[in-house]
Order: C-alpha cells, then sequence, then structure tokens
C-alpha cells in the first residue's frame, strides 16, 4: 500500500489509579483495513487500553494520532469528533434503554452528525440490514437477545461511518449459542475493509482473521505478532503459557 | 369559588415551572463538575432547609426593602416553584444515578457532548424513573398552595377562612374546602398515572 502513515498511532499510552499502573507505555500503530486483537489475561489492561485510546478513560500520559493528526484531550470539541471517527463496541452493548433498535443507530447521526431525520433513517434502517435486524428494529433493547443487541450496537457503531472500530471483548457477555451471529457480523465487517482493534478470548476466530496479535499482561504489551507465530512460537514464556491455555479452552485453528 | 379558580392558577404553573427547576437542578448535581454540584446541592438544602411560609413571607414582604414589588400570585408562584423544584431535583438525582453508566459511556463514544448526553439519554429514561416521586411531590404542592392566603392571595383556602368567619360556619366550610383538595389530589393522581402508562417502555415496567 502506498499509504505509508498508520490510521491510528498511540504511543506511550500510560494510566495509574493511585499507586497501580494498570497500563505501562502502551503503543500501537495500525494501518488502514487491518485487524489487531488483543489478547491477555482479565485485568491485563485491554479494556483500559481500548478505553484510553477513545479518551473514554483519560489516560495519564500519552499520544494519539489519527490520519497522522495528533489529537488533544484538553479541547472537547476536538475530542467528541474524534470519537465520532472510533467506533466502540462493549462487551455489554450498552445500548440506549429507551429507545427501539432504529433509534439506537439513529439518533447519533441526528444529534452529533446533524443529519436530517429522514436521512439519518435511512441510513439506520440500511445499516440494520447489514447485520439481518430488518425484522427487528422496531424492538426495543429489552425485547432483543444479547446477540441481538450486539449486531444492533455494531449497526450504531458503523452507522456514523468511522474510520476504525474499538470492540472490547464483543462476545465476552453473550450465551454460546449466540457467540457465532456476532463474529459472522464482525467477520463481515472485516471483509468490508474496516480498521479494527479487538480484544477478544475468541482465540480461534482471532487467529483466523487477524494480522496481528497483540498480548498485554499487567499493563504491559509483552509481545506483539502474527497470530501464528504468538500461538505456535511466542518468544516469552507468560505468551506461551496463555496461549496454551487460551487454545485448550476455545479451539485453536493452528492446532 | 372564585377560590378554586386561583388555587389552581396557582398549582398549574407552580408545576411546571416546579418540575423544570427540579430536572435542571438534578442534572446539575449529578453531571456537573465540582463548583456546579455545590451550588445546586446549595440551592437544594436551603430551600427544602426553609419552611415554605418563611420562604413566602421572604419573597413577598422581604423583597420590597430591595425594591422589588411582587404581586401576592407571583410571589406564591415564585415561592412554590422554586421551594417544589428543591424536592423534585432529589427525585430526579436519584433517577439520574439509576441510568447504568455503560449508557453514558456508548453516548460519550459516539461523540454526544455531555450536554446533548444527558438531554437524549439519560433524561429520558431517569424522567421515566422520577415520575411516581415527583408525582408524590405535585400531590404535597396542590396541598401547599394553601400556603398562599397567608401572604394575601386568596385561593380556596383564603376564601373558605373568609365565608368561615362571616357564617361561623367552620366544620361545614372547611370540610367542603377539604374534599375539594380531595377531589384535585385525586384528579391529579389519575392524570399522573395516565401519563406513567403513556410513557412506559419495554423494560421499563412500573406496573408487573
Amino acid at each position: 500500500m502506498a499509504d505509508t502513515i498508520p490510521i491510528l498511532h498511540v504511543e506511550n499510552m500510560t494510566k495509574r489509579y493511585g499507586d497501580k499502573e494498570v497500563l505501562k507505555d502502551a503503543s500501537l500503530s495500525i494501518n488502514k483495513g487491518e485487524l489487531k486483537v488483543l489478547i491477555g489475561p482479565s485485568g491485563g489492561g485491554k479494556s483500559t487500553f481500548l478505553q484510553c485510546i477513545n479518551f473514554l478513560i483519560k489516560p495519564d500520559q500519552g499520544r494519539i494520532w489519527l490520519d497522522g493528526e495528533e489529537i488533544f484531550r484538553s479541547r472537547k470539541k476536538e475530542i467528541n469528533r474524534y470519537r465520532q471517527k472510533v467506533g466502540m463496541i462493549f462487551q455489554d452493548f450498552n445500548l440506549f434503554d429507551h429507545l427501539t433498535a432504529l433509534h439506537n443507530v439513529q439518533i447519533a447521526l441526528v444529534q452529533v452528525k446533524g443529519m436530517s431525520r429522514s436521512q439519518a433513517r435511512d441510513t439506520a434502517i440500511l445499516e440494520l440490514d447489514r447485520v439481518g435486524l430488518t425484522n427487528y428494529m422496531h424492538q426495543y433493547p429489552a425485547e432483543l437477545s444479547g446477540g441481538q443487541k450486539q449486531r444492533v450496537s455494531i449497526a450504531r457503531a458503523l452507522a456514523m461511518d468511522p474510520e476504525i472500530l474499538l470492540l472490547d471483548e464483543p462476545t465476552s457477555a453473550l450465551d454460546p449459542e449466540l457467540i457465532s451471529e456476532v463474529l459472522d457480523v464482525i467477520r463481515y465487517v472485516r471483509s468490508d475493509g474496516m480498521t479494527m482493534i479487538m480484544s477478544t478470548h475468541q482465540i480461534g476466530f482471532a487467529s483466523e482473521m487477524a494480522d496481528e496479535f497483540v498480548f498485554l499482561e499487567n499493563g504491559s504489551i509483552v509481545e506483539t505478532g502474527p497470530p501464528a507465530t504468538i500461538l505456535s512460537q511466542a518468544q516469552h514464556a507468560r505468551t506461551r503459557e496463555f496461549c496454551a491455555k487460551i487454545s485448550e479452552l476455545y479451539g485453536n485453528t493452528f492446532g | 369559588m372564585r377560590g378554586l379558580w386561583v388555587s389552581i392558577k396557582l398549582i398549574i404553573p407552580s408545576t411546571l415551572f416546579g418540575l423544570a427547576i427540579g430536572i435542571v437542578i438534578g442534572a446539575m448535581r449529578v453531571y456537573g463538575n465540582y463548583g456546579i454540584k455545590k451550588i445546586a446541592s446549595g440551592y437544594a438544602l436551603v430551600f427544602r432547609g426553609f419552611p415554605l411560609v418563611v420562604q413566602l413571607f421572604i419573597w413577598y414582604f422581604g423583597l420590597p426593602y430591595i425594591g422589588i414589588y411582587l404581586s401576592p400570585f407571583v410571589a406564591a408562584v415564585l415561592g412554590f416553584s422554586l421551594c417544589s423544584g428543591a424536592y423534585h431535583s432529589e427525585y430526579v438525582r436519584g433517577a439520574f444515578l439509576s441510568v447504568k453508566t455503560g449508557q453514558m459511556m456508548a453516548a460519550r463514544a459516539l461523540g454526544f457532548s455531555k450536554i446533548k448526553m444527558v438531554v437524549f439519554v439519560t433524561l429520558p429514561q431517569a424522567f421515566r424513573r422520577a415520575l411516581p416521586g415527583c408525582g408524590n411531590e405535585v400531590i404535597y404542592l396542590i396541598k401547599y398552595s394553601s400556603l398562599a392566603y397567608m401572604i394575601t392571595c386568596i385561593e380556596l383556602t383564603g376564601e373558605g377562612k373568609i365565608i368561615a368567619s362571616d357564617t361561623f360556619r367552620y366544620t361545614e366550610t372547611f370540610i367542603v374546602i377539604g374534599a375539594i383538595y380531595l377531589v384535585l389530589a385525586s384528579i391529579a393522581s389519575w392524570l399522573l398515572h395516565r401519563l406513567e402508562y403513556r410513557l412506559q417502555l419495554p423494560g421499563f415496567e412500573q406496573y408487573t
């Protein structure tokens, strides 16, 4: 690719709660169309890292560039504009409970992007169709299954037309039977060329899709590399140990 | 029954202004920065702490000392709205706190400003949850509107007092006055239930 500037570049992200450093000097660069997967034990800093990337958590240190332009978090308007370009999917969906699926997708288009109501509605219908929920668009979150809720939340993020999508354990709160419908949607979004950073324990799925694995433990990036390398010939003993355990649990396409 | 009409004219605007003040103060108490929170909490403390009659006296008899003259009616509506707002703010605050934080994160992640997040995401949910409590406050307001006669705004109770002292039929007069308040409160309560029912959504059921 001629495009040599990474779409998103994160440098030396650090977050402390009191004395505890939950994220230490984490850096990451991702090019357009890539998928990077954060793996590692729970509490290792994956969520914190993702939430620092769109400033939902204010990092103590760290700089971020989107399309080569640095984002200054002291400017609130700039952050709100930046967040429109960085979609986020949460583990527990976080749909707006008082709105139907359609309005969940539509509301930010109208209130944040300033689209007209009818245009926003058309976009929302299109996005819900893409995640296969046309028949559910008038349902409220309380009437949807976990898998359907997560698909609505993906549609809501994609409707904003983001440059990059952050996914924070998108399938961890789902019943086993509902995981595949969400993974199918993620696979489809990926094939559409969306740039993504995802944290997950679905190691089999991740190794089939990811360009790179990033192993995080105790707030530090221990190791990065292509999935096959990380899974079978990781440099660090700790990475090998984690991968062996998690492959046993969730299956591993590399055997 | 001119007094009844005055009472209704006191109650309706006081309810609406009170609710509006309650929502704004409640939101400030939950989402404001340190200074705003302190100001809003101070407001609630003072207006819930001062006896309502004293507040009315201050607005009606006190303000003229600094050159502000209010009619009895305006002073009463002002006093009721400010006091009612302080109580509403407490119900609204509790309701705001019950909205799951994840939804606020989702709103911020989509690029909502804090104010838009409150208006479009948390307020519609909080309002539904606050409604039973706020309704209670509205019922109170109907009855404490009777204090308006203390500042010479002759409403239902004031008129009753005049009739009673003219005829010396205190018992009969005040039983009738009390019954009229009961009817007003019943109508309000019915309307509030209707409103709760109208606003009911899947996931926000009040009646199960």
